[in-house]
């Protein structure tokens, strides 16, 4: 999915209006200018005001621009700054109203219907219209501008219909129906016409470069949290609380109640850790084997470790099975399932989960990982780490260990290949290390040969010349995002991409799965086929995967409104409040 | 003169050329591009790559590429950074003042202490202080800049008398301009530590050699024979000619300005040049790393010129006409 | 680092004597004359010494320049018997016992009881995450010495299984402690030195000759063809040798060992180091060619390329010591750089600076502190490097002869 809604850190918790009055048992509050705001009840707490509220980042923002934004560095910024029409839950990964206050679906599950709140305006002070609405879609849609938008708006190469039906409401009509939809809406950040229309009435490049890093900051109008004070390259980033934000807490307060957040530029995840314990930051995502150290520092640090949930992103090793990249004998080895069923049982997870995340992590058997409580199904086949069992299946197979202890298969060929992953990745090059010794025990000569990042992608992507490769994906909420790969035609369907039409039963089944999910709109009839597309690549295994790790993220405790999300986000930007604002 | 700056200057155009044709052809050499990281995004399809690659010009041919990014140059234009949509011009200015100031202010302070050192080494030769200063100065240069970087951050952190990184706090906008300067001053000693250290220590053993060899000459033994206090023969007539040659030194010290604490600044969290070149090169971010290239060169060659012309006026044995 | 020197090259010395070789080198023949400015009145006749003895005198004066060969020699002996040395062979990895601490050594156990021989407790992984390890005090293993182990060819001829010791297992004796794999430091630390000691032998072997044929050409000429060789140097010197490093390491295929990959990168990137060095020779040679040496040999009527190899080029070789001395440390600094950089000695082979660049972070340094210990020996060499440098400077040149 879309990073805004990886990172739920940016996104936002709220609840209907009906729950709202349950829980305080009183009227729906409103605001002078808005007649229905949003109320955020999942809140522990009712906050205080005031109070910055400081994060690190390992690299800087790429652009404002949220239409043209595609990393964390630009998203976390932008998340902050632009909305969209729904929003995430950050505990549950529902879809919520965001900028629309309501929505209706026809029975058919072809036309959305949504309604637009009312009220809203830009930080500059214009109201925010469905003009805003069309032309943040028209954005998308503009030959040349740079979005990955317009990959999740376009469903089976066909963009996405819409149509103004009043002041307040927009339809969007879908050829098939599609179960989705609502998180591939939540996608689209809405833009202020009045800003960017002249820009985008240029073509496309010219709209790429607006909202660069290069703007001054008042120009940068948003609906959302906060704007943009100042970025100081290399430095940091300043954005200061919106006062006509449209969500309010419990009690009728206006949201947020922070009045600073501060997004500090540090060089590398050292840094960050440092800055964390020098209490010059609120928040640190510790990794795994840092959890224990962080743990006894606690008390003197001020802050509280929290044993997270799994992330969605998963490390795997993949076998090219693409004839156009390699050529029999090998060939012939990586398209045998027997093969990589039993080299998935020599596969030593508790090791990979001891040494590389000091036993933070749990092993994986499938793509979905365990941390996506929606759509992880428990019941897949499992190859716990047994060599013997590994020697018994190579041998049925037809693969014997010569006299010289190297195994050869039926025709006596020698069994060895590359294995490669990107170069500095520490994590994946400890991973390399423990399986390429894994394999060595079954008597394959193993060269674990890891390359620059670029080359590796060039490879995958490109050359298809390589032979076995460890590699990490991040992955959403709903598997369907995640076509690209799983398709057969996908261009990164990692094993063989783009294939005119599948190789395998399998792959076919797969294909089948994914088409007939996309069009569920039934969510718990979606997750039947979700979990049987992860039975059959478990247990087809054209990835072998290895841990789901864990999240473990530190947090100071002078901050209020923590409760651990998904993937370990431990708050919501929102209401997180200042308990003791001694911070201006 | 005039013409010999000339001259080097019209020298610098075929370099450069030579530079950035080799830079642009190695860069292309090796597999993959700036788009590696959108591919590998699971919602990208392949479409939009293939857009992202006609918008950024590289579905051209390699000459048509470099051509065009050559006629823009002439025109005061670098491009468009790919990962930033930014004039790689603005990109490169929000950084270069950081750099300088850091390495500016490592090169007085280097230049500082190294010399009083070096000449004191030199009129103590073999002493302890001698020998001490010479310890303590190549464990200085002996320690990879990353480690003692990272040293120096840690016992910041433990100590928590000066910040850890960067350039300034959080603040920063609402000091008064002294308490700008010092907060920048304070951000400024641990990489001012790292780099003079290594310069000091350069300076320091040039300095005593140059100094020895000067105090053998004769006209120092005759001012000595004169009379003249030892002191007076050291600085007013030994110092003076023993410094000449460090002058080249400075140039080429000039000319490192903008490269010489890439590493450092990628340790340590300095907003200056070093990251983001760092970045654009792995990430072949072309524009950036070419229009970082030719700033490179340029400085590169006029430092050495600078060190020429000082080279010229200090020594007036040196003619360029 | 003989090799360099010209005619009377020798090979790469790896071993003892370093220091005695880089002395004769400047014992060349009678025309070595002053170097820069003659020196009226101290004509090197006058001395009823060899230049070698003036200068091993000289050196013998340098305390510190000593020092540091002592200790380049321990280190090359190190390199040389590095199978010997090491306890474990170089990928052995025990996965339950990482970042385990260097070993405690006991004399005393756990019933009071002393020992002649030092021994050791066999340990059992308490928490990943703190790292912490708990010993079994109930069995002491001693250390043995002249162990059999993992056979090997002492110094590539001698086939052998004893190392100089080691313990019996399940007791492992990390004498520098084991690293985030398990690994023995102290073994990796022993076979880094055969590549990080290497590293700027090769740069020197490389750089030197190239530099000292193409500067001394240059400056023997002058003029037109000095101005044209001068300038191709000198985009030689401002080619951003990064870049093409970056790009070397995507280029050289994934199947060659992960050594003979960073030789490679070593060779091709001395290749372009050359330079600046050339130019440093040609400035030298510039002076020299005043001479009269020089002059007389024109006069004589001999070959230029004879009066370049035969007069001018051994004159520089006082120069040539003292840069390779002082090249190789910054050789052995910029593979620790390139490796803190992910471009130098890949994984699994080792080398003090990717040992260290994989050690240098903060986590490592509050709680494994040993892996930082591939730091010392970079450090310890290249300070001794600087040293001998320092010491050869003022033994070499003969303006410095005091005695």
């Amino acid at each position: 999915m879309r990073e805004r809604i990886i990172m739920p850190l940016l996104v936002i918790v709220a609840a209907t209006l009906a729950a709202a009055m349950a829980a305080s048992q009183s009227a729906p509050p409103t605001l002078p200018d808005i007649p229905n705001p949003k109320v955020v009840v999942e809140a522990p707490e009712i906050g205080k005001f005031g109070g910055t509220y400081i994060v690190s980042s390992i690299s800087d923002p790429r652009t404002f621009n949220p239409i043209v934004a595609q990393e964390t560095s630009s998203t976390g910024v932008t998340g902050a700054i632009f909305e969209g029409l729904v929003e995430q839950n950050y505990l549950t990964g529902e879809i919520e109203p965001g900028l629309a206050e309501s929505w209706t679906t026809s029975p058919d599950g072809r036309t959305w219907t949504f309604t637009l709140r009312q009220g809203v305006r830009w930080t500059d002070g214009t109201p925010l219209t469905m003009d805003d609405v069309l032309f943040s879609l028209e954005a998308v849609f503009t030959d040349g501008v740079q979005t990955s938008t317009v990959d999740l708006l376009t469903i089976e190469d066909k963009p996405i219909r819409w149509r103004k039906v009043d002041d307040r409401r927009i339809a969007f009509m879908t050829d098939k129906p599609v179960g989705t939809f609502l998180r591939l809406i939540g996608s689209l950040d809405i833009i202020p016409k009045h800003k960017l229309g002249d820009a985008l009435a240029k073509g496309g490049a010219e709209f790429n470069k607006t909202y660069g890093i290069d703007t001054p900051p008042r120009e940068i109008v948003g609906t959302g949290l906060f704007i943009l004070q100042s970025y100081v390259p290399g430095q940091r980033v300043t954005l200061l609380r919106n006062p006509n934000y449209w969500k309010v807490d419990r009690q009728g307060n206006r949201l947020p109640y922070l009045t600073r957040y501060v997004i500090l530029i540090v060089p590398n995840l050292e840094a960050a850790r440092l800055k964390f314990l020098a209490k010059e930051t609120d928040l640190y995502s510790a990794r795994a084997r840092e959890f224990a150290e962080f743990k006894q520092g606690e008390q003197a640090g001020n802050y509280t470790i929290h044993d997270g949930p799994e992330t969605f992103s998963s490390e795997f090793l993949v076998f090219n099975q693409n004839p156009t990249g390699v050529a029999p004998p090998k060939l012939t080895w990586f398209q045998d399932v027997r093969f990589r069923r039993a080299l998935n049982y020599a596969i030593d997870r508790k090791t990979i989960a001891e040494q590389v995340y000091a036993g933070r992590a749990s092993p994986a058997w499938g793509p979905e990982s365990t941390g996506n409580t929606l759509y992880y199904n428990p019941k897949l086949p499992q190859y716990p780490y047994d060599t013997g069992r590994a020697q018994q299946l190579l041998a049925e197979a037809g693969y014997q260990k010569g006299s010289e202890g190297l195994l050869r298969d039926a025709q006596g060929n020698i069994v060895e290949f590359i294995i490669s992953t990107n170069a500095g990745n520490t994590d994946r090059e400890a991973i390399g290390n423990i399986v390429r010794q894994d394999f060595t025990k079954l008597g394959i000569r193993v060269t674990f040969a890891p390359e620059a990042f670029n080359t590796l992608v060039g490879k995958l992507t490109g050359t298809f010349k390589w032979e076995a490769v460890i590699i990490g994906l991040t992955g959403g909420i709903e598997p369907v995002t995640g076509r690209n790969v799983w398709l057969s035609s996908g261009s990164l369907h990692m094993w063989w991409p783009k294939q005119e039409k599948p190789a395998t039963e399998w792959e076919v089944e797969i294909d089948r799965l994914f088409e007939r999910a996309t069009a569920e709109i039934n969510q718990n009839r979606r997750r039947q086929l979700y979990f049987q597309y992860q039975e059959v690549v478990a247990t087809q295994v054209p990835m072998m995967f290895f841990t789901n790790p864990k999240t473990q993220p530190a947090v100071r405790n002078t901050l209020g409104n923590i409760k651990l999300g998904l993937q370990g986000v431990p708050g919501e930007l929102e209401t997180l409040y200042q308990k003791t604002t001694s911070r201006p | 003169m005039i013409r010999h700056i000339v001259r080097r200057m019209l020298q610098l155009i075929p370099m450069l050329l030579g530079i950035t044709v080799m830079s642009f052809v190695i860069i292309q050499l090796s597999p993959g591009d700036f788009l590696a990281e959108i591919r590998l995004n699971p919602i990208v399809s392949q479409e939009t790559v293939d857009r992202m690659r006609t918008n950024f010009g590289l579905d051209q041919p390699l000459h048509v590429q470099y051509l065009r990014w050559l006629t823009n140059i002439v025109r005061g234009d670098f491009g468009y950074s790919f990962a930033y949509q930014v004039p790689v011009l603005w990109l490169v200015r929000s950084r270069l003042f950081n750099t300088l100031l850091l390495n500016i202010i490592a090169l007085i302070v280097a230049w500082a202490i190294g010399i009083p050192i070096g000449i004191h080494a030199a009129t103590h030769q073999y002493s302890w202080s001698d020998n001490l200063l010479s310890l303590f100065s190549y464990v200085g240069i002996s320690t990879p800049t990353f480690f003692s970087g990272l040293l120096l951050l840690f016992v910041a952190f433990k100590t928590g008398w000066l910040p850890i990184g960067g350039m300034t706090s959080l603040d920063y906008d609402l000091f008064p301009w002294y308490g700008k300067a010092f907060d920048v001053a304070r951000h400024l000693v641990i990489p001012v530590m790292v780099l003079g250290v290594l310069a000091v220590a350069g300076l320091t053993r040039q300095m005593r050699a140059n100094l020895l060899e000067v105090l053998r000459q004769d006209y120092v033994k005759t001012a000595r024979a004169k009379g003249l206090a030892e002191r007076v023969v050291v600085n007013k007539h030994a110092v003076r000619n023993a410094i000449n040659p460090l002058i080249t030194i400075f140039g080429f010290e000039l000319g490192g300005l903008l490269s010489g604490s890439a590493i450092l600044e990628v340790v340590i969290g300095w907003p200056g040049l070093g990251q983001l070149i760092l970045d654009a090169v792995v990430r072949k971010d072309l524009y950036v790393v070419m229009g970082s290239l030719v700033i490179g060169g340029v400085t590169l060659v006029l430092g050495n010129l600078i060190a020429d012309i000082l080279l010229a006026y200090s020594d007036p044995r040196i003619r360029y006409d | 680092m003989t090799e360099a020197v010209g005619d009377q090259g020798s090979g790469i010395s790896h071993g003892p004597g370093e220091e005695r070789q880089a002395a004769t080198s400047s014992a060349q023949p009678p025309e070595t004359g002053p170097l820069t400015r003659p020196q009226p009145g101290r004509l090197p006749g006058t001395q009823p010494r060899t230049p070698l003895q003036l200068a091993w005198r000289q050196l013998r004066r340098h305390r510190l320049a000593l020092l540091g060969g002592v200790v380049l020699v321990i280190f090359y002996v190190m390199a040389l018997v590095a199978d010997f040395l090491a306890p474990y062979p170089l990928d052995f990895s025990d996965r339950e016992r990482f970042y385990h601490p260097p070993a405690a050594l006991h004399l005393r156990d756990a019933t009071g009881e002393w020992h002649l021989r030092p021994f050791v407790y066999a340990t059992r992984l308490v928490d990943p995450g703190l790292r912490t390890f708990e010993a079994d005090r109930s069995r002491g293993y001693p250390v043995r010495f002249f162990v059999r182990g993992e056979p090997y060819r002492l110094l590539w001829l001698v086939p052998t299984r004893v190392h100089l010791f080691g313990v019996d297992d399940p007791a492992r004796i990390f004498l520098m402690g084991s690293d985030g794999f398990g690994r023995d430091v102290f073994t990796r630390i022993v076979y880094g030195s055969r590549i990080s000691l290497i590293v700027g032998l090769l740069v020197v072997a490389v750089t030197i000759p190239i530099g000292m044929v193409y500067g001394g050409i240059a400056g023997y000429f002058g003029g037109r063809v000095d101005n044209l060789m001068m300038r191709v140097a000198e985009v030689i010197i401002a080619f951003p040798s990064f870049y093409l490093l970056l790009t070397l390491s995507a280029v050289l295929p994934a199947t060659v060992g992960c050594a003979t990959r960073f030789y490679l990168i070593i060779v091709i990137l001395s290749s372009i180091g050359w330079a600046g060095f050339a130019r440093l020779i040609r400035g030298y040679v510039l002076a020299l060619k005043q001479f009269e040496f020089v002059l007389a040999a024109k006069a004589m009527g001999q070959g230029d390329l004879r009066i370049i190899l035969r007069h001018v080029l051994p004159n520089t070789s006082s120069l040539v010591i003292i840069v390779a001395t002082l090249t190789i440390p910054s050789a052995i600094l910029g593979e620790s750089a390139l490796s803190f950089l992910g471009l130098g000695v890949r994984e699994p082979c080792s080398s003090w600076g990717n040992l260290l660049s994989a050690g240098a972070n903060l986590i490592n340094l509050s709680r494994s502190p040993w892996l930082l210990i591939p730091g010392l020996f970079i450090v310890a060499t290249v300070v001794a490097f600087n040293f001998l440098g320092d010491g050869l400077r003022d033994a070499l040149d003969p303006r410095m002869r005091t005695g």
